[in-house]
């Protein structure tokens, strides 16, 4: 998603990530695709409030208090195999809403301030254990839930401010985290991460500016649906004007 | 001006509302009519009666530093280990920054120019100079510059505390809910009190925000002498095009500009030109502001209370004769209102 956006033209990136080396392995591959952005890696966790101030912090400092698009995408699994919730380790659990739910929350509060002036972009990264209770997907799924209610609330309370929150199910991927989850499966049935971008860039951009609280599904015609729903919405008021 | 009086040491705020069982907006709020010189005694989530549509609210939204940093003199074997206060970021990247030595006299474990101090494996300074205008104040040059610096600040760091609070806070608790660029060696505590609801309630009555930075040096220098004269720092300060250009509608459509802290008033009045114009601006400021001042770009000011002696008091005579001050602050006293960042607060209109 990173390589997209500099792909893109974003004027500049912030990337956080817990391992050093495949941050800056990231950080350096985009200074070689686009060498006027203005790119900055930051090695932290976001399961930590002090990282979280220090990331938030950071990012300002950099851009000079400005941010227009915040994307939470970091993510925990939790314990492989993936126990029943009978028998979840209790730390483990907390340590997956720590990540999952706390983090997001905890991000948002410290850059929404930035990002207000500027009307802009929060994207978070759901997944359909959100909405489904998975049997094994534990305290992944329950975080995924929390997650979704949060990002309706977060954008309910932001309606009037003109930041837009939505969230995208990027649905199945190969990614290290879902070979761990479901060690049967073929991964090579999955969609690569870099094929599930597109909704992020209309997402970031100013295409969606006014488009709020609402969930995407990035592996299906989210465009078809938008319109469709734009229609509806037109009909549904000519007939109210009407009647 | 200044005018003296005793605070009694219980009026300090030892803790923040939050931890005193009341909400950050639930602090108390003396309010002081610039024209009659009433005063009126509220909360301040009711600042909405005292506002009207059109008003303006200045903030400062610089955010808080973990500012204080251990560290030790690595130029000597054994060297003293001290407390680094930063207080000022300079236009060369240095920083002037208070040297308290861990053992016995404070100033007095042998600082000098020349010393490097270690704070980390990644992180060093070099004491280049005391500053001319602060002689307490030490120039530094850190190892490390930019996001790199406020990176490492941020995991070594811890907000400066004063000695009147119960507990070493955390560094949350010493923002405001709208801080973004981060800067202050102090959190600009006037506008502590403001929740997002509340901002937007008021947005919705009319009543607008507008924001700029000014980041806050040190409040104290820890000599009773030196901070009885209370010199002006010099204060990194940046007032946007859109800001002057909200703040010149403002005032031309007959609205009120009201700052939110004496450093929102600070930067204004240094941003501002002989026409009354707020001027969009980057600088540095030392500007001190009394009773010969007039205030050309600011109509009232929300302030914390602020201590016997303290530079805020002179700048407050900008506003109100300094008897209505006195009266005001005689009342605040008798009443029980609470001093310092997380204490109650004082609109002036």
């Amino acid at each position: 998603m990173a390589l997209r956006f500099a792909r893109e033209g974003a004027a500049g990136l912030s990337l956080v990530a817990r391992h050093a080396d495949k941050l800056n392995a990231v950080g350096d591959e985009i200074r070689k695709l686009a060498p006027k952005i203005d790119i900055i890696t930051i090695q932290a966790d976001v399961s930590k409030p002090r990282d979280i101030e220090r990331i938030v912090a950071t990012t300002l400092a950099q851009f000079k208090g400005v941010l227009d698009v915040l994307v939470n995408n970091a993510s925990t699994i939790g314990p492989s195999p993936m126990p029943y919730l009978l028998d979840y380790p209790v730390e483990d659990f907390r340590e997956v809403l720590d990540t999952n739910l706390m983090g997001p929350f905890l991000l948002i509060k410290n850059a929404l301030p930035a990002m207000i002036e500027r009307s802009g972009s929060i994207i978070n990264v759901t997944s359909d254990a959100g909405q489904v209770g998975y049997p094994g997907w534990g305290a992944y799924g329950i975080s995924k839930f929390g997650l979704e209610g949060l990002s309706q609330t977060w954008a309910s309370e932001l309606q009037e401010t003109g930041v837009r929150v939505n969230w995208v199910d990027p649905g199945n991927m190969n990614t290290a985290m879902h070979r761990v989850a479901e060690p049967e499966e073929d991964p090579s049935e999955w969609a690569d991460p870099a094929d599930v971008t597109d909704v992020f860039v209309f997402l970031a951009s100013d295409e969606s500016k006014g488009l709020t609280g609402k969930r995407f599904q990035a592996q299906e015609d989210w465009r078809a649906r938008l319109n469709d729903e734009a229609r509806e919405e037109d009909e549904a008021g000519e007939l109210k004007s009407s009647s | 001006m200044a005018f003296t009086f005793i605070l009694p040491p219980e009026l300090s705020a030892k803790e923040p509302p939050e931890r005193r069982g009341i909400r950050r907006d639930q602090v108390r709020l003396l309010v002081i009519d610039r024209a009659t010189g009433r005063i009126e005694h509220t909360r301040f989530d009711k600042i909405d009666n005292y506002l009207r549509a059109g008003d303006l609210l200045m903030f400062n939204s610089s955010r808080t530093l973990p500012a204080s940093l251990r560290g030790c003199d690595c130029s000597a074997t054994h060297g003293p280990c001290m407390e680094v206060r930063l207080a000022e970021r300079l236009s060369d990247d240095s920083w002037l920054a208070l040297l308290v030595c861990e053992q016995g006299d404070p100033f007095g474990c042998g600082l000098r120019a020349g010393m490097e101090i270690a704070f980390a494996e990644e992180l060093t300074a070099t004491v280049l100079e005391r500053d001319a205008h602060i002689p307490r104040l030490w120039k530094l040059r850190f190892s490390i510059s930019g996001a790199a610096f406020v990176d490492l600040i941020y995991r070594l760091g811890r907000p400066i505390r004063y000695e009147y609070v119960s507990a070493p806070w955390d560094l949350d608790y010493y923002q405001t809910v709208y801080a973004t660029e981060p800067g202050s060696a102090e959190m600009p505590s006037a506008g502590r009190a403001f929740t997002w609801k509340l901002l937007l309630d008021l947005k919705r009555r009319g009543i607008d925000s507008a924001y700029m930075v000014l980041h806050t040096g040190l409040s104290s220098y820890l000599d009773d002498e030196l901070d009885r004269e209370h010199p002006a720092s010099e204060e990194e300060y940046f007032v946007s095009r859109i800001t002057a250009a909200k703040i010149n509608q403002t005032r031309k459509a007959g609205g009120r500009v009201i700052a939110v802290g004496t450093t929102v008033v600070r930067a204004l009045e240094s941003a501002t030109n002989e026409n009354g114009s707020v001027m969009e601006a980057h600088g540095y400021t030392r500007l001190k502001i009394d009773n010969q001042h007039r205030l050309r770009a600011v109509d009232g000011l929300l302030t914390g209370l602020h201590e016997p002696e303290a530079s805020h008091l002179d700048l407050l005579s900008a506003l109100l004769p300094v008897e209505q001050i006195h009266a005001a602050y005689g009342e605040a006293i008798a009443r029980r209102y609470l001093w310092h960042e997380f204490g109650d607060l004082n609109l002036i209109l």
